[in-house]
């Protein structure tokens, strides 16, 4: 249990995995939160990387799981890994007796891991958040103070998201020494196609999936109207469920002008929150209230939600708050899950009905 | 130039006409080139309500002796009769739409289409009232948007509820187009086009006629951002000052058949 020393101590935090995200996103919020995290251990396949990012912040370096794991000094696992080990990851933090775990999203592949996981954190008492950092951002957790009866009473749901190249803003927040190859992907195949958009909606789309499932009850019943590729990188996706209208809009380009933006619309108020991008430590989100002409507007705030995400962790490794229900994470989870396999199979069912229709042949 | 070398234009609106298209406002502040008619049978101008029949109605006008007609709000109707006989008359109709017709929409036309061929996505999304009928949105999100961008390809309709429609569509460089209508009350009614391409896009917001609010037109590129000059003036009163240019040189405006563009795609949707 908890103390009040334990509380006001600075706890150790470890991370798998030291690619971009480790040295742009979490490694700049930690430097913001000294007086109550500290990081003890960075481990990553490419030793190099390792004792390169480790050096940064004066910690210890592996390229062992079980080396981490074992470090006495990491209370706090951070999993920064390749989605595919994020589930083995979580259940062997748990088992190893960790204060508290922040996994990137996806935190697993399918329903079936989840609930493994699920049960593995009930069985070990160790708290587990997933890396959706919008849902720690202080702008969407002042919206949700205020939004009174809107998820219940919202029709449209609108997310879109224009993103420059990430180095643009990984350059922004710290020197990255490694970063994953580009491609050059063939569009005039389905399958290259079916690969993006499935990526789209679990590696971006999936940052605002649980919001957009706040606003919808009954999210389990989403249908997939129509998904389309937007080169280079990006989706237009139409969804529906019996009560709501959701559109899904998203552009990774070259352009140097980010918009991240969620929308919610009943029939006599609408939401907007404005997103900072990702990487950089420009605060919060700005949340808009509209009803008519009337306009209440929320933030910014200091911090953006990757900081939210590590003051979350240390409340709930100190026992001073209790974490999100496990189904929360297993209902968001599946959530985008159903969501990417309907894109999938749209476009499916398209290639068998319109074979010579591919408007990304001629884009 | 003195005004005393420009015509006076007699006007007579319909009370449909006259309350949906804010007339007297707009003569009002053209008072040089527009006033109203004292003998309603006399009137140089004609201004009908764009209910269904509108088009018998405008040709009812034209026979009559109007050489200029208004519509406003005008809903998808065939119109190959009106603009014959409007032709055979050398009688000017101008349309009043309501997104459309706003004064901004040249400069738009001129930024959108430019970056059309490097396009990656176009997103247009209309918000009205509630209770507003979504046929007539559809409409109207489609005229503003076909007069940016031109023509749409495989256009279609993917849903309609209560509360909005959703619609796709290609450009002609085969980007994909999402059009979206939503009615609420939460915002001002209005219309948003972006487009984005490779390394910026252009973004539309065009407001509804009921202030001179200015729409906003924004380009992005590797420059920045540019706002265009911001423009007072509501899409009624562009309207009748087009009215008026066309009046005084004789020409006839093109308003009939990119209307007939439009209604022809809206009449394709399933």
């Amino acid at each position: 249990m908890s103390s009040p020393t334990d509380a006001t101590r600075i706890l150790g935090v470890g991370i798998l995995g030291a690619g971009p995200v480790t040295q742009a996103i979490h490694l700049p919020s930690l430097a913001r939160l000294d007086h109550i995290l500290s990081v003890r251990h960075i481990m990553d396949v490419d030793p190099k990387v390792a004792e390169s990012v480790a050096a940064r912040v004066g910690a210890t370096h592996s390229t062992s799981i079980d080396a981490l794991l074992g470090d006495p000094d990491v209370e706090i696992v951070a999993i920064c890994s390749p989605h595919q080990f994020h589930a083995e990851q979580v259940i062997a933090a748990c088992r190893a007796g960790k204060k508290a775990v922040l996994c990137e999203k996806p935190f697993a592949m399918n329903a079936e891991e989840a609930a493994r996981i699920s049960a593995v954190s009930a069985e070990t008492g160790v708290p587990i958040i997933v890396g959706a950092m919008h849902t720690f951002d202080p702008g969407w957790l002042a919206a949700r103070d205020n939004w009174g009866e809107l998820p219940e009473k919202a029709h449209t749901i609108r997310s879109s998201i224009v993103l420059p190249p990430n180095s643009r803003f990984e350059d922004f927040a710290t020197e990255i020494i490694t970063r994953p190859a580009g491609g050059a992907p063939d569009y005039s195949d389905p399958e290259v196609i079916k690969g993006a958009l499935r990526g789209g909606v679990m590696g971006l789309a999936i940052h605002d999936l649980p919001l957009i499932r706040r606003f919808t009850p009954d999210f389990k019943d989403i249908e997939v109207l129509e998904a389309r590729h937007v080169r280079p990188f990006g989706y237009v996706i139409s969804l529906r469920t019996p009560t709501r209208t959701i559109e899904l809009r998203a552009a990774m380009n070259n352009t140097w002008k980010p918009e991240w933006s969620f929308e919610a619309l009943s029939d006599d108020e609408s939401l907007r929150i404005d997103f900072t991008p990702s990487y950089v430590q420009a605060g919060s989100a700005v949340a808009t209230f509209s009803r008519g002409s009337q306009k209440t507007i929320l933030g910014p705030f200091e911090h953006n939600g990757y900081e939210g995400e590590w003051r979350e962790l240390a409340a709930l490794a100190a026992g001073t708050k209790q974490p999100p229900s496990a189904q929360t994470l297993i209902d968001d989870l599946t959530f985008a899950l159903d969501i990417a396999e309907a894109t999938v199979a749209t476009l499916d069912r398209r290639t068998v009905v319109q074979p010579a229709v591919s408007e990304g042949v001629h884009a | 130039m003195s005004a005393a070398a420009f015509e006076h234009y007699t006007v007579q609106a319909t009370p449909e006409a006259q309350k949906a298209g804010a007339v007297a406002l707009a003569v009002a502040s053209l008072p040089e080139s527009f006033g109203p008619a004292m003998d309603e049978n006399s009137a140089d101008v004609q201004v009908i309500a764009g209910q269904p029949g509108w088009t018998r109605h405008a040709v009812e006008a034209i026979s009559a002796g109007a050489r200029g007609i208004v519509v406003v709000n005008p809903s998808p109707e065939n119109v190959n009769e009106l603009t014959e006989t409007a032709a055979r008359h050398k009688s000017a109709v101008v349309l009043d739409q309501r997104w459309a017709s706003n004064p901004a929409t040249a400069a738009a036309e001129d930024a959108v289409r430019s970056m059309a061929g490097r396009a990656v996505v176009l997103d247009v999304v209309a918000t009205a009232p509630v209770g507003t009928d979504s046929g007539a949105l559809l409409a109207d999100q489609l005229a503003a948007v076909v007069r940016l961008t031109g023509p749409l390809g495989n256009l279609r309709l993917l849903d309609r509820r209560p509360h909005g429609y959703t619609a796709t569509a290609v450009l002609a460089n085969g980007a994909p187009v999402a059009l979206q209508g939503i009615l609420s009350n939460a915002r001002a009614a209005s219309v948003t086009v972006t487009m984005l391409t490779d390394d910026g896009g252009a973004a539309v917001s065009l407001p509804d006629p009921v202030a001179a609010w200015p729409a906003t037109v924004k380009i992005t590129g590797p420059h920045g951002e540019l706002l265009l000059p911001t423009i007072y003036e509501s899409a009624h009163r562009a309207t009748w000052r087009r009215l008026k240019e066309h009046l005084d040189a004789g020409t006839l405006p093109s308003d009939l058949q990119q209307f007939a563009a439009v209604s022809e795609s809206i009449a394709t949707l399933t």
